[in-house]
């Protein structure tokens, strides 16, 4: 890390801003799934270091990269395209699981069989009683 | 031609044609016989033409290095005695090739049969041409493998699968004993060579060791000679198809105990204990083989009986230590193969034209096959040492020798006696195999009409009798001078006079072979009525039979011992073995070590920093909570190991190790996959009912574990501070590499340059042992079946496929192809993208961090996904994934890669690196290592599928087990 003497005071204090936000944007979300309820209240928190959290964090090492090497670094766009696609499919299996299970198990707060489809996680997930 | 090249030709052209003739189509008779013909009767020409080179010079030496350091050679010595039996193995091996083509049915594997025959006769001729003790000893162990191999021919009958192990235990066991004798004599004379051996006689029968070595070795040639009391194996073996027999056991795989004996006969020989060991056996056998002889209905059998006899024969002429004896052992080592292996040829022939080889239900042959039948009788003649036959000559000598008083004892004074009596008995059982086989009323109840067989299947035998006759009137003439080379060969400076002719006049020989004559014609005659009635075996000692013995001593070493020690020393829990190992470890570590030297330096606390500090807490205690878990929650300790291997990952990281780090990731990612597959098949945890109480040992027991475990864990801890705080040295193996990665392995990656280039050797043998391991789980997991609780359908697909049912509009599957929709689409979509991302880190491997292995796993996690997304069915219909053929691609390429340094005339896996001029690429660094790195990437992708596989095809057979479970549930209700 030797040329990061070299970086403009301007870039500087926007890279550390934006490393910061990303950085507590994550932690609240990780503060969410701890104290947060229930299964269907937890999934949503960790979203905010998956969505925000890492975007400002990519787009801090954007910009600290493209100074260091005064050359445009794109890699991060990439990373951001692949979190953006493959976290839904791990909510959306989660939860259907989650769902499955406290059907199985007969929990109270769970939507029980009154539409057409078993599983419609889409629906008032967070309804308890 | 050149002495080195003929004898590494005559040793290595059987095997050759042994390779080739296994790849023909199974009923390629014909050309399997002229190949293995042809390759016989090569190694015959060979030696032939080696013959006046060994007339002149006494032996002709090939030398080649092998493990020099260990003072091995690949020596092959020629002289007259190892010419004898090279022409002997490759003479009767053509013979016995010309038979097999006509003897064996068109529904025989014939490329097996010729293939193990051929790499049989290799190994014979180059035992016997060896001229380097261990190289002998290793060319005897393949005899007794592809003897096995031979004997068990026809697999599907229980009695050939028996005779072979008996006979693979039986000379396994003296291949062993004479391996360790052979070292012994390596140890006592300094030299492995068979030159400086058999110089340094006295030095060996004088030394400490002489008797142990000596026990050893005879327990070798012993086993392998079939002699009393190790001879039950040779009666068993008579399963092999007859064309084995008639190779095996007259000229080649006995007659190898024998041929050492003789070898090793002017070092060994002239002491009690040689005269004792030695003597006793052969009497033994020569009495015990001829008496059992008599009373055997089997054809064969009775052959085998006689061959141990005659064996024993020889043994006890080799025990005299005379010279003379030694001249009539050789002598009738060429006799008794000669007539042997034309009886049972006779005797196959036989049994091909009448389907039994039972005797009692033989008779009158003669009318139907009158020219077999006067063969037969020739050579049965020649057994029973009729005069003017080979057989009678060797015996004469016999007898001759055994009046000779050589040490006064009771061997010795009973000689005379056991060899009249013996020879009584041979013509007994010579004259009873051709009487009630070829004589006396037409056999009845015979599957089919016999007559003779083709003239080429009888010419092998026609050629043996005409040897035998002969041989038998004009010795001196026709096998003379080879024999004179042999036992010059042998004897040296000591060779006897001896005459070979046929008439010595009115001796005591002669009246003893006459009294033999007369008493074998007078004990058949009166036997004649009882052995047509009895059972097979001699009388009164029918049921001890020494192949029972075996069998039960067998029985007691390798079921009932080994049963009652492992049950009392071995556990088949897994918690016993795992504490015995690191508890093992733990010592092992701990022995060498003194405390003394480890030097604790302490840490000072500036030095560390406080982030990694935290990433190592998060690591340890992700790994404590693991271990913890580990019974109580599978689910939850997989979830933490993967975050103990985080904190590894980023270690790397830290310390500027990206290969490493990369390589942790991808292992990490894709072991989790694989063991949460696999988790679902675990049986559930027994669940403990009532109140917990923990008894006093149970306590105890945690304890110690977790005495064992702190102190291992502790132990490994200490050394690996050690290590990385004790100073480095200026000059390091990592200086090494880092200099020369560029300039001679052509790469900036380190790393890669190491594994591919450096050490490749050791990469090809790591990735081996990946491909091993994925076959075995893939062997392991085909024949698994999950315990009954894991049988079952999950849950969730189980409403899933209920409410689908319930449903009229919907079929079983909607519902999980609805939801798994989107992420399917993008599992699927991710796939190519995969690829590209493998590709790339497969191509920057060689100068960035990448490479094979990574680029494999990175694979590897692009097939899981698929088979995670749309199921095993959907994917296989879809994409042919042939892991075992990547695995098979990928170690050909690396290994031929490794070779292609060869044709450059560098050592194995020696790379070269170039930069290339690509057309828009521009100039790129191109290395060989590439394509080794490439057949790294093969295998790594296919041992990682394979695996899958094996997990994935587990769950579409558990569902079939299921589905028939609760289909067998309605029809019951």
């Amino acid at each position: 890390m030797t040329g990061m003497a070299d970086l403009p005071i301007w870039a500087a204090l926007l890279v550390a801003f934006l490393v910061l936000l990303g950085a507590v944007l994550t932690l609240i979300g990780v503060l969410g799934l701890l104290r947060l309820r229930s299964f269907y209240e937890r999934v949503h928190a960790p979203t905010l270091g998956t969505t925000f959290g890492a975007g400002s964090i990519l787009a801090a090492s954007m910009i600290f990269f493209s100074m260091l090497e005064t050359r445009l670094v794109l890699h991060e766009i990439l990373i951001a395209v692949f979190i953006t696609i493959t976290t839904p499919v791990t909510l959306m299996l989660l939860a259907r699981a989650a769902l499955y299970r406290d059907r199985a198990e007969g929990a109270e707060f769970v939507p029980l069989h009154q539409e057409a489809d078993p599983g419609s996680a889409g629906g008032d997930h967070s309804g308890r009683k | 031609m050149n002495g080195d090249v003929l004898l590494i030709l005559i040793v290595v052209l059987p095997f050759v044609g042994s390779v080739l003739a296994a790849t023909f189509r199974p009923n390629a008779r014909n050309s399997e016989a002229w190949l293995a013909g042809g390759v016989a009767l090569a190694c015959l020409i060979l030696a032939a033409i080696a013959y006046p080179a060994i007339v002149e010079h006494g032996a002709i030496r090939s030398e080649s290095e092998w493990l020099p350091t260990l003072g091995l050679n690949f020596t092959l010595r020629m002289d007259g005695f190892a010419w004898l039996f090279s022409v002997l193995v490759s003479g009767f091996g053509f013979l016995v090739v010309l038979y097999a083509r006509y003897y064996m049915s068109p529904h025989d594997p014939v490329p097996r049969f010729f293939a193990f025959l051929l790499a049989f006769m290799g190994a014979m001729l180059g035992m016997v041409i060896s001229g380097n003790l261990v190289l002998l000893v290793i060319f005897w162990e393949l005899t007794s493998i592809f003897s096995f191999l031979l004997i068990g021919y026809w697999h599907h009958n229980a009695g050939a699968r028996d005779g072979a192990r008996m006979a693979l235990t039986i000379t396994g066991i003296g291949g062993l004993g004479l391996l360790v004798g052979v070292l012994l004599i390596g140890h006592i004379v300094g030299s492995y060579d068979l030159d400086r051996v058999l110089a340094a006689g006295d030095q060996i029968r004088e030394h400490d060791l002489y008797v142990p070595a000596l026990i050893l070795i005879l327990l070798g040639t012993l086993t392998k000679s079939a002699q009393f009391p190790f001879h039950f194996w040779l009666p068993n073996a008579m399963a092999a198809p007859t064309p084995v027999s008639a190779y095996l056991h007259s000229a080649t795989m006995v007659k190898a105990g024998v041929f050492l004996m003789a070898r090793l006969w002017p070092v060994l020989s002239g002491t009690p204990e040689w005269f004792w060991i030695v003597g006793f056996a052969g009497m033994a056998s020569l009495l015990v083989g001829a008496f059992f002889a008599i009373f055997q209905h089997d054809l064969k059998g009775l052959l085998a009986y006689s061959t141990i006899s005659h064996l024993g024969l020889i043994t006890m002429l080799l025990s005299l230590g005379s010279p003379l004896g030694a001249v009539a052992a050789i002598f009738h080592m060429i006799n008794h193969a000669t007539f042997k292996a034309s009886l049972f040829m006779a005797a196959g022939i036989i049994d091909h034209e009448t389907g039994t080889r039972d005797m009692r239900r033989l008779g009158g042959l003669f009318r139907y096959m009158p020219i077999t039948a006067t063969l037969a009788m020739v050579a049965s003649a020649a057994m029973a040492g009729v005069p003017l036959l080979n057989g009678f000559l060797s015996k004469e000598m016999f007898f001759a020798e055994a009046i000779e008083t050589h040490a006064k004892s009771v061997l010795d004074t009973s000689a005379p006696y056991v060899a009249v009596l013996a020879s009584a008995f041979a013509v007994t059982y010579s004259l009873r195999f051709i009487h009630t086989v070829f004589f006396g009323p037409k056999p009845t109840g015979l599957e089919r009409q016999p007559h003779e067989p083709p003239f080429w299947m009888r010419f092998p035998i026609q050629f043996l009798v005409l040897a035998c006759l002969v041989v038998g009137t004009i010795p001196a003439l026709t096998v003379g001078p080879f024999l004179h080379t042999a036992v010059i060969s042998v004897l040296g400076p000591n060779t006897p006079f001896y005459s070979l002719a046929v008439w010595h006049g009115f001796t005591l020989p002669l009246l003893m072979s006459a009294v033999a004559l007369v008493a074998g014609v007078v004990l058949y005659l009166l036997l004649n009525g009882y052995l047509n009635r009895s059972e097979a075996g001699p009388p009164f000692i029918r049921r001890l039979q020494a192949q029972r013995i075996f069998e039960r001593v067998l029985v007691v070493l390798s079921w009932k011992w080994a049963r009652s020690i492992e049950a009392r020393l071995g556990t088949r829990r897994l918690q016993p073995q795992l504490r015995l190992l690191v508890v093992a470890a733990f010592i092992a570590a701990l022995l060498p070590i003194s405390l003394d030297d480890l030097s604790l330096t302490s840490l000072r606390i500036s030095e560390i920093d406080a982030v990694f500090v935290l990433i190592w807490v998060s690591g340890i205690c992700c790994a404590v909570s693991a271990a913890y878990q580990a019974k109580y929650h599978r689910l939850a300790a997989l979830i933490l190991l993967g975050g103990a291997g985080l904190s590894t990952c980023i270690t790397f990281a830290w310390f500027s190790a990206p290969d490493l780090a990369l390589t942790q990731l991808l292992v990490e990612i894709v072991t989790t996959v694989l063991l949460l597959l696999g988790l679902r098949w675990l049986p559930k945890r027994i669940e403990e009912e009532g109140p917990k109480t923990v008894s006093l040992g149970t306590r105890f027991r945690r304890v110690r574990d977790f005495g064992i475990a702190v102190a291992a864990g502790g132990g490994v801890g200490v050394l690996a501070f050690v290590a990385m705080t004790s100073p480095v040295p200026l000059e390091t193996v990592a200086s090494y590499y880092l200099e020369k990665a560029y300039v001679e392995g052509g790469g900036k990656n380190v790393v890669n340059v190491i594994l591919v280039d450096f050490r490749g050797f050791d990469t090809l043998g790591e990735v081996s042992v990946l491909a091993v391991v994925a076959l075995t789980v893939f062997a392991l997991l085909r024949r698994f079946r999950p315990a009954a609780d894991s049988i079952a359908v999950p849950d969730q697909q189980r409403m899933q496929n209920d409410f689908d049912e319930a449903e009229p509009d919907r079929k079983v599957g909607d519902t999980i192809a609805d939801y798994l929709l989107v992420p399917a689409v993008i599992m699927q979509w991710a796939f190519p993208v995969i690829i590209v991302l493998a590709t790339y880190l497969f191509l920057r491997g060689h100068d960035l961090p990448g490479g094979g292995f990574v680029a494999g796993i990175a694979m590897a996690a692009a097939f899981i996904l698929q088979y995670m997304a749309a199921g095993t069915r959907w994917v296989e219909e879809r994409l042919r994934i042939l892991p075992v053929s990547w695995i098979g691609l990928g170690l050909l390429l690396a290994a031929l890669t490794g070779m292609g340094a060869w044709l450059f005339g560098y050592p194995f896996l020696t790379t070269y690196s170039q930069y290339v001029e690509l057309p828009t690429v521009g100039a790129t660094p191109l290395a060989t290592a590439l394509l080794f790195d490439l057949g790294v990437l093969g295998i790594v992708v296919g041992a990682t599928v394979l695996m899958l596989i094996a997990l994935a095809h587990q769950s579409t057979r558990g569902l079939r087990s299921a589905r028939v479970a609760t289909e067998a549930e309605q029809e019951e209700a």
